[in-house]
């Protein structure tokens, strides 16, 4: 596939970190995101229903962040990865406008089947605490079998 | 009123679990996977019209609103804690997928921001026009009283 280099099983470390990636959530990205024909929390748009909630502006949708979660593993495995499984925990509110930084680090290898099978542990950081934690599965052919 | 000492879940509320909705038909729209992939700077070669596949994160925007009405009403307040997304196959764009969920669990947390809240998890299978399984997201969400949140939470 060109334009996405192709990374196979034994490429791979154990304790390797991905490298960080910066994103600005703001509300029109968030409204956006879900479409603008499409209803969705107030309090994604409107930085006062936000702030009538208890939070300090507009949310983030968690939805957002899980896609762009899915997205940064799904780049990092290259043009043979393929993502099978994203499990995100909300721990705490983000606010449209500050940046997000997306970390992620592998944290198991195995072979299941024959299939290469990578376990990542990825979060976003707002003034570096984490607001969502997310464990992340990865599928990647071992060499041998992909050529 | 603090917190209650003993669970507020009753068996009819226990009775709802594994009870289910659905089957919702929906579509992975060329618009929406276009639209979304310029909103996230995407250019991951594999996604797109021209391949006719769609990235898997477009589950986002095509999955369905929480079945509020699979979950017993237990405490004021709600808001999603989790999700996990499985996915068998890539989705391919233009394709019809129908999701039925189901409530899977209800259970009650102690501790935490609001002292007792309760969990619900939701089960939604999306398959295609051959009944194949595409793609699972299993959403918990939390039950609670704003009026017991505390000051420092647990998190």
């Amino acid at each position: 596939m060109s334009g996405l280099p192709a990374k196979y099983f034994e490429d791979i470390t154990v304790g390797e970190e991905l490298e960080p990636l910066e994103r600005l959530p703001t509300e029109d990205l968030a409204v956006d995101f879900f479409g603008r024909d499409n209803p969705t929390n107030p309090a994604f748009r409107d930085a006062e229903v936000g702030r009538r909630q208890g939070f300090g502006g507009a949310l983030v949708p968690g939805l957002l962040k899980l896609a762009w979660i899915t997205q940064y593993v799904s780049r990092w495995a290259g043009a043979n990865g393929r993502v099978r499984m994203v499990r995100a925990a909300y721990r705490r509110p983000d606010i449209a406008g500050r940046p997000l930084t997306i970390v992620g680090r592998v944290v198991d290898k195995r072979i299941e089947d024959g299939v290469g099978v990578v376990d990542l542990e990825v979060a976003t950081l707002a003034n570096g605490q984490p607001s969502v934690h997310a464990t992340v599965q990865v599928e990647l052919p071992p060499r041998e079998r992909a050529e | 009123m603090g917190s209650p000492e003993q669970s507020l879940i009753t068996e009819e509320h226990r009775a709802a679990i594994g009870r289910t909705a659905g089957p919702v038909e929906l579509r992975v729209r060329a618009e929406d996977v276009q639209r979304v992939r310029a909103i996230l700077d995407d250019d991951d070669p594999r996604y797109g019209e021209e391949t006719g596949i769609a990235p898997p994160y477009i589950l986002a925007v095509i999955e369905p609103a929480m079945p509020w009405q699979l979950l017993p009403r237990i405490l004021p307040s709600g808001i999603l804690t989790q999700t996990e997304w499985t996915f068998r196959r890539p989705l391919r764009i233009g394709e019809r997928i129908f999701a039925t969920h189901r409530l899977a669990d209800i259970r009650d947390r102690l501790g935490g921001q609001y002292g007792y809240s309760v969990i619900m998890n939701v089960m939604t299978e999306y398959r295609d026009e051959a009944g194949e399984l595409v793609a699972t997201s299993l959403r918990t969400s939390m039950q609670f009283d704003p009026a017991q949140r505390r000051e420092r939470g647990s998190e």
